[in-house]
């Protein structure tokens, strides 16, 4: 069971760190290297407390997502705005699905409902006991007092919402908000809605109009998982398809595209250009190293150049409008790296 | 005869960002980006393999929120000043790389290139690529599916089911509205899914859509064919799910196609590399460095001396690549239909972007894919999945397993500390929409407008990128930023709503701003 609000406010303090600008989606040019480790470190050792089951293999595909980008620091932009509602004066739980394993519920109550509670419990809100409880419902018209089991997570009163580690996969979950008196006896603040955990492995259920043997079927996901040829035990396969699956899907969901990850510490990198500029009559016509350039309006030009090692013979030749005059200049540029 | 299907998909969506009030606005890159670089790529092959009479099938999802833009005069308009600014500097560049010929002969492509895009964007197409895909789908070569209206994450709404009517509605009329006709599939954003979406999708007449791998391998009763035929859900709608294989060789970095040490180096951008008086005008405004699409580097190998890119050793290696996925294409068709007995169909998505934004040679690996399974093999046939369906009809009755495509499968990227704190607002939101759209069935005039306009910010603010954003931590302000900002608009849309004091100048502000969906009816979230 993990407590939602120490990770959150780590991830908060986080996001609000410069962050900066060019990016579409996971990955395009990332924060500055030195901020970004930091910000993945706690955001990982947060994700690290909340999932431990799937945790399983992570391959380097995953990792590299994280793997900060040398990226020249980007200048934070800032936007006014007001707050959103802290509140909307509601009493409810809502309640979501994250994973086979994982629940996430959050809750408002107003304070009315409050008042209401501290008077029938006869004790004050913030010494009131909060409490999560958790109810299996599979299979159940849940009505509060039918579910196949439940379990309590004792809450901080400040909480707002709470991850819940269920558990189990393909199972249907309810949960009531409420305190717990002195005296042990459970008030119900509010009902979710009822979710259920996706499945983690295959289904039982076989249809027998659509039924195969098992060493076809066995073939058809060996393919997928790259088990073709082996034959391994009915039991055993379910447990190597989920695993594979597993993997598959730690690697990294595909709904982004993953770049290898970039092996780079400090660097430095020089470059040289030159420019080449002058003047003449604004009618004339002027080429450099034999191609006709165009001047401005005032008869002058300017010319960049990435400048290799090596020489550059650059010769400038201007000839008047009536063809009468012309002149070469002619710069020559020795280049070299050591 | 063919022993199997090949159904390539390419899932293109960019969240809604069009910021009028701004006249250079950092995220409108994305577009720009994206056209000169994968959308009109990608019509340049469709076009090539049309006029080779090379027959081939393939399946894109574009977005309603994508389809907005890509529509949008005001758009339009600064994507062509865009790329007459690339056209400039790639110029300038032919100039400046003289000496050079390793890189002259790349200045010398990207000025072809960024030219021949303008002869495209705008000579052939008017300013508005719509109408290529259009035509594509109607010569039979392409499938152009939708999306739930602004690409919201279905699985975490499900509390909320009339927006998830509203998604896939508003999604299924605005696709009308630009191919007219109805879409025949739905991409679900993310491939998220969970049981019941699909009777939205089959609300909407809508015939297919795609899930994750798993979808498939954990629907109940267990599907007989795995992913390699659709299962009709208890709606009737079938479900194609993503075929693990053939999704690897491409997507990942570490064996994927795109790692290849001949192509192109997608981080050396001259944006970043040059020298900062020199590309001041062609970045932001503001002096931020951005990626032009000029790069001069392949990927070399691990290491950070980087060598000077190589069209024709690029060209060498996606047309290698092509092999070798038609190849392992092939041997997976026959592998299947031996244990099948029946052609198996494999259904490879991918996004969109992938093609020539980040993997720059992709588009011409699509080329030479189709252009090898159209001659140079029997066993494999591109398909759509609404050919496949007409040729088979029949398929297993199962339930999909919730699931997405996204990190570990399921919904962790968009429900987690960073990002758990909108839920609270997005589902507030949904509740006073189905309120107001039932306190005012009938409504006209100023209260019409306010009450579409409550629906637009409502859909803004459930696109899944907000989320994503947050969590992946790139421009994470500025997705904070639109979720306040639909959120806050929709409050005081519902409050004046409700107080029967509509405030017509600022209406017409939030109108001009967040002008998705003009065909809106704020009666699809009754």
């Amino acid at each position: 069971m993990k407590k939602t609000k120490a990770g959150k406010k780590i991830m908060k303090k986080a996001v609000k760190k410069k962050v900066k600008v060019t990016a579409k989606r996971a990955i395009k040019r990332a924060k500055p290297v030195v901020k970004r480790a930091k910000k993945m470190r706690i955001a990982r050792k947060a994700t690290a407390a909340a999932a431990p089951r799937l945790e399983a293999p992570r391959d380097k595909a995953e990792e590299s997502k994280y793997y900060p980008r040398p990226t020249p620091y980007l200048p934070p932009r800032q936007w006014e705005h007001e707050e959103l509602p802290a509140r909307y004066g509601d009493t409810r739980v809502v309640l979501m699905a994250r994973d086979p394993y994982w629940i996430f519920a959050y809750w408002e109550v107003s304070d009315e409902r409050r008042m209401q509670v501290e008077r029938e419990a006869s004790a004050s809100w913030n010494d009131l006991r909060k409490v999560l409880r958790v109810y299996d419902v599979t299979g159940k018209d849940f009505n509060g007092s039918n579910a196949n089991r439940h379990f309590d997570i004792d809450i901080t009163s400040e909480a707002v919402n709470w991850y819940i580690h269920v558990g189990e996969a393909n199972r249907y979950w309810c949960v009531d908000l409420g305190v717990m008196t002195s005296g042990g006896k459970f008030i119900l603040i509010a009902r979710s809605n009822v979710v259920g955990t996706p499945r983690d492995s295959a289904s039982d259920v076989i249809d027998e109009e659509w039924m195969s043997i098992e060493e076809d079927f066995l073939k058809l996901y060996g393919l997928w998982g790259g088990f073709a040829g082996a034959s391994p035990g009915k039991v055993q396969v379910k447990k190597i398809m989920k695993e594979r699956l597993q993997h598959a899907l730690a690697s990294g969901g595909i709904s982004s595209f993953v770049r290898p990850p970039k092996y780079r510490g400090f660097w430095m990198v020089v470059n040289t250009e030159l420019i080449v500029y002058g003047a003449t009559e604004p009618d004339a016509t002027v080429t450099v190293q034999g191609r006709p350039i165009k001047l401005s309006r005032d008869g002058t030009f300017s010319l960049r150049f990435a400048l290799p090692d090596g020489d550059q013979v650059i010769p400038v030749k201007g000839v008047s409008a009536d063809k009468a005059e012309e002149r070469t200049i002619t710069p020559i540029v020795k280049k070299y790296t050591k | 005869m063919e022993k199997g299907y090949l159904c390539i998909v390419l899932h293109s969506h960019l969240p809604y960002v069009r910021h009028p009030e701004y006249e250079d606005f950092l995220e409108e890159d994305w577009l720009y980006e994206a056209i000169t670089e994968t959308y009109i790529p990608l019509i340049n092959v469709y076009n090539g393999l049309i006029k080779d009479g090379v027959d081939f099938r393939i399946t894109m999802s574009i977005t309603p929120s994508l389809c907005s833009m890509l529509a949008d005069p005001l758009l339009q308009d600064r994507y062509l000043k865009h790329l007459e600014s690339l056209i400039e500097l790639s110029n300038k560049e032919v100039e400046r790389t003289r000496w050079e010929p390793a890189f002259n002969r790349l200045a010398l492509m990207y000025q072809a290139q960024f030219i021949e895009t303008r002869r495209v964007f705008v000579d052939r197409y008017h300013k508005n690529i719509l109408t290529a895909f259009k035509e594509f789908q109607d010569m039979g070569k392409l499938e152009i599916i939708t999306c739930n209206a602004t690409h919201g994450f279905l699985p975490l709404m499900e509390v909320c089911p009339k927006s998830i009517r509203a998604q896939v509605q508003v999604g299924a009329n605005n696709y009308e509205r630009f191919f007219g006709r109805r879409p025949r599939g739905i991409w679900l954003a993310e491939c998220g899914y969970y049981p019941g979406v699909d009777q939205y999708v089959n609300e909407a007449e809508i015939r297919h859509f795609f899930v994750d791998t798993h979808a498939i391998l954990h629907a109940s009763p267990r599907p007989k064919y795995g992913v390699y035929a659709p299962i009709f859900c208890k709606s009737g709608v079938a479900a194609f799910g993503r075929d693990f294989e053939s999704s690897k060789q491409v997507w990942s970095a570490i064996e994927g196609y795109p790692g290849d040490f001949n192509y192109r180096e997608f981080y050396r951008d001259i944006g970043f590399d040059l020298d900062f008086e020199y590309i001041k005008p062609y970045i932001h405004k503001e002096g931020i460095r951005i990626n032009t699409g000029i790069k001069y580097y392949r990927i070399t190998g691990k290491t950070d001396r980087k060598e000077a890119y190589n069209p024709d050793w690029a060209r060498d290696s996606a047309g290698a690549h092509a092999g070798n996925f038609m190849f392992n294409r092939e041997k997976q068709a026959e592998y299947l239909f031996d244990i099948m007995k029946k052609k198996p169909i494999i259904v490879a998505p991918y996004d969109a972007e992938l093609f020539g934004h980040w993997w720059y040679e992709g588009p011409m690996f699509l080329d030479f894919l189709f252009r090898k399974l159209h001659y140079d093999q029997k066993t494999i046939k591109p398909i759509t999945p609404s050919e496949y369906l007409e040729r088979n009809p029949r398929n297993q009755v199962s339930t999909p397993s919730m699931s997405s495509w996204g990190y570990k499968g399921y919904s962790e990227h968009w429900l987690d500390g960073s990002n758990d704190w909108i839920y609270k607002h997005l589902h507030k939101a949904s509740e006073r929409m189905s309120e107001l759209a039932n306190s005012y069935p009938d409504a006209s005039g100023l209260r019409r407008r306010a009450l579409n306009q409550a629906l637009r910010e409502l859909l803004l603010v459930q696109s899944s990128d907000w989320a994503f954003i947050m969590k992946t931590g790139t421009v994470v302000q500025y997705a904070v930023k639109r979720t306040k900002d639909h959120i806050l608009r929709f409050i005081r849309l519902y409050e004046d709503i409700k107080a029967d004091r509509i405030d017509e100048g600022w209406l017409a502000d939030i109108e001009w701003k967040d002008n998705i969906f003009p065909e809106i009816d704020y009666r699809v979230h009754t």
